[in-house]
């Protein structure tokens, strides 16, 4: 069933912006980089003369974290959308579906969206460390959780504006709470103790194992995405 | 119909609360198979909030509904597999076309692909099929609608007001489309309306709701008896003329302006003008005047709902 759902969602998307907004992300992140190496080269090489590849992940993930952060409100926000634009969720709605795998397939929508900009971003990466001729030491694995870490420690804020999105007409406000988020994760740093969300994307905590964050994130994320579902199926249509 | 034919759908005691006020009052609804059901009833009188229920889209405060003899509450993905609906104004999705719209909705109800086509030439749509759907004019989109709701080839067609917006040749496209449905695929409708006009050349069957609660609801053939008409006349006295009638036994009205009779058999006018001209009483006319259903409709619901 819900194959289903997912299946006329890619439908439902096609040929919207959205998909423009999957590429866009990530390349804007690694063309800002290859500006900022192509400027500062010879600089940055000094910096980073031991390990230029780490030297670019560190960089690149510096602007992908606030990317990641409000593409993904933006991302929930078209997703969501496409049914509010033409009131089509009474449609929808009407249709031998459940309600729990509606709001789903929107999430999972979103999630897989933006899982496809990290793929992306990875590639972009990869593609520009070549160019800029760091050779074949890609060390993989740091590159892969420099990505793929803050994706899912993020996954509460995923599922929170899945949710808003879903649930309210007026986008205004759930892309107010991600730009929001946005800021606040950005400089949250060291401000904010371990245990406030918003520090996990950046994976950093006392105990300086990535790893806690991601959990707590995907822990969290699941939780959010319930309570979100649980609203969503006691709600009448509108 | 006959009262012996099975209930496709039923409610008992329907009653929707919002913020403390009942938008639909205990609301009984019986819809036989194969009926045209005109559930008719001013703006804002609650037949959109009641359809909303039927579908399961809203959650009825009280009472039960039951399609095809089963609780939608319980089994509302069993119902809604059999279920064709539109409600108020059609949704699709602008950048899509036609086909891509009602590819949509046929992945999730898992019916054949050459379905989409069929419905297409139901509605006849066939020739836009391939137009993104935000250019197509509203009668266009409404026919997208019916066409979506026939997808998945349902027993029962709940359809709110499908012809609201459109113009009269639209009107009356979408009308020769609903009519022309039962016979060809055995399916129960439910169509709502705000004007009886619409629906009594269609509906076998007519639901009158008004300030949340159904105040009529028979077939269409016992609102037209109520609607049987009256003689009026035209006189030079009509006091003394309404007097000189009841005194000779005739059913006559006098409402300090129209003199009629209540009756229209030949006999009573006939007696009635003689009696008037033996008495010098100079006619001016004797005019039938039928009151139509829209006029009953009015008196039944109030006119507050039409100004």
């Amino acid at each position: 069933m819900i194959g289903r759902v997912l299946s006329s969602e890619f439908l439902k998307i096609r040929k919207k912006l959205l998909w423009l907004l999957v590429v866009a992300g990530p390349l804007g992140v690694v063309a800002l980089q290859a500006v900022n190496f192509g400027l500062r080269y010879d600089y940055l090489m000094k910096q980073y003369a031991a390990d230029p590849w780490g030297g670019l992940i560190e960089n690149v993930s510096i602007l992908a974290l606030p990317a990641l952060l409000i593409g993904l409100a933006i991302v929930a926000s078209m997703a969501a959308g496409i049914e509010h634009q033409m009131n089509a969720w009474k449609m929808t709605l009407a249709l031998p579906v459940t309600k729990r795998h509606v709001f789903a397939g929107k999430f999972l929508l979103t999630a897989f969206l933006l899982l496809c900009s990290c793929v992306l971003l990875v590639l972009f990466t990869v593609a520009l460390g070549f160019a800029l001729g760091f050779g074949s030491s890609l060390p993989v694995g740091e590159l892969l959780s420099a990505v793929f870490y803050p994706y899912l420690a993020a996954m509460p804020f995923i599922a929170l504006q899945s949710w808003l999105s879903v649930t309210m007409a007026n986008q205004a406000i759930p892309l107010t709470v991600g730009i929001v988020g946005m800021i606040v994760s950005t400089f949250a740093g060291s401000r904010f103790p371990d245990w406030v969300p918003y520090t996990w994307p950046q994976l950093n905590n006392e105990w300086g194992e990535p790893l806690y964050s991601v959990a707590m994130g995907v822990g969290t994320g699941i939780v959010v995405f319930l309570l979100g579902m649980a609203e969503f199926v006691r709600k009448d249509v509108k | 119909m006959s009262a012996n034919q099975e209930l496709i759908l039923e409610t008992n005691g329907l009653t929707k609360r919002l913020g403390g006020k009942p938008v639909v009052n205990a609301v009984n609804l019986k819809i036989s198979r194969g009926d045209i059901y005109g559930f008719l009833g001013p703006n804002g009188a609650g037949k959109t909030t009641t359809i909303r229920m039927l579908l399961g889209l809203a959650k009825p405060t009280s009472g039960t509904i039951r399609v095809f003899g089963k609780d939608i509450r319980k089994e509302r993905l069993a119902i809604l597999r059999k279920v064709g609906s539109l409600v108020e104004y059609p949704s699709y999705y602008g950048h899509l076309t036609a086909t891509e719209n009602l590819e949509a909705v046929r992945r999730l109800l898992g019916v054949p692909r050459s379905r989409i086509d069929e419905v297409l030439s139901i509605v006849r749509l066939t020739k836009e099929a391939k137009r993104p759907v935000k250019g197509f004019s509203l009668g266009m989109k409404q026919r997208l609608g019916i066409a979506t709701a026939l997808l998945g080839n349902p027993e029962l067609l709940i359809l709110d007001e499908p012809t609201n917006g459109l113009d009269p040749a639209g009107i009356q496209e979408i009308r020769e489309l609903i009519k022309s449905l039962p016979q060809s695929s055995g399916v129960t409708i439910l169509i709502s309306s705000h004007l009886l006009s619409e629906v009594e050349q269609m509906a076998t069957q007519v639901g009158i709701i008004s300030k949340g609660s159904l105040i009529y609801q028979d077939g269409i053939q016992q609102l037209r008896e109520q609607a049987k008409g009256r003689i009026r006349l035209g006189v030079s006295d009509p006091e003394s003329a309404w007097k000189l009638l009841l005194s000779c036994g005739l059913p006559a009205d006098w409402d300090h302006g129209k003199l009629s009779l209540t009756r229209t058999d030949n006999r009573t006018v006939a007696e009635a003008v003689a009696r008037l001209v033996e008495h010098s009483h100079l006619v001016y006319r004797v005019e039938e005047e039928t009151a139509s259903l829209e006029s009953i409709f009015l008196e039944m619901t109030g006119s507050e709902g039409s100004l």
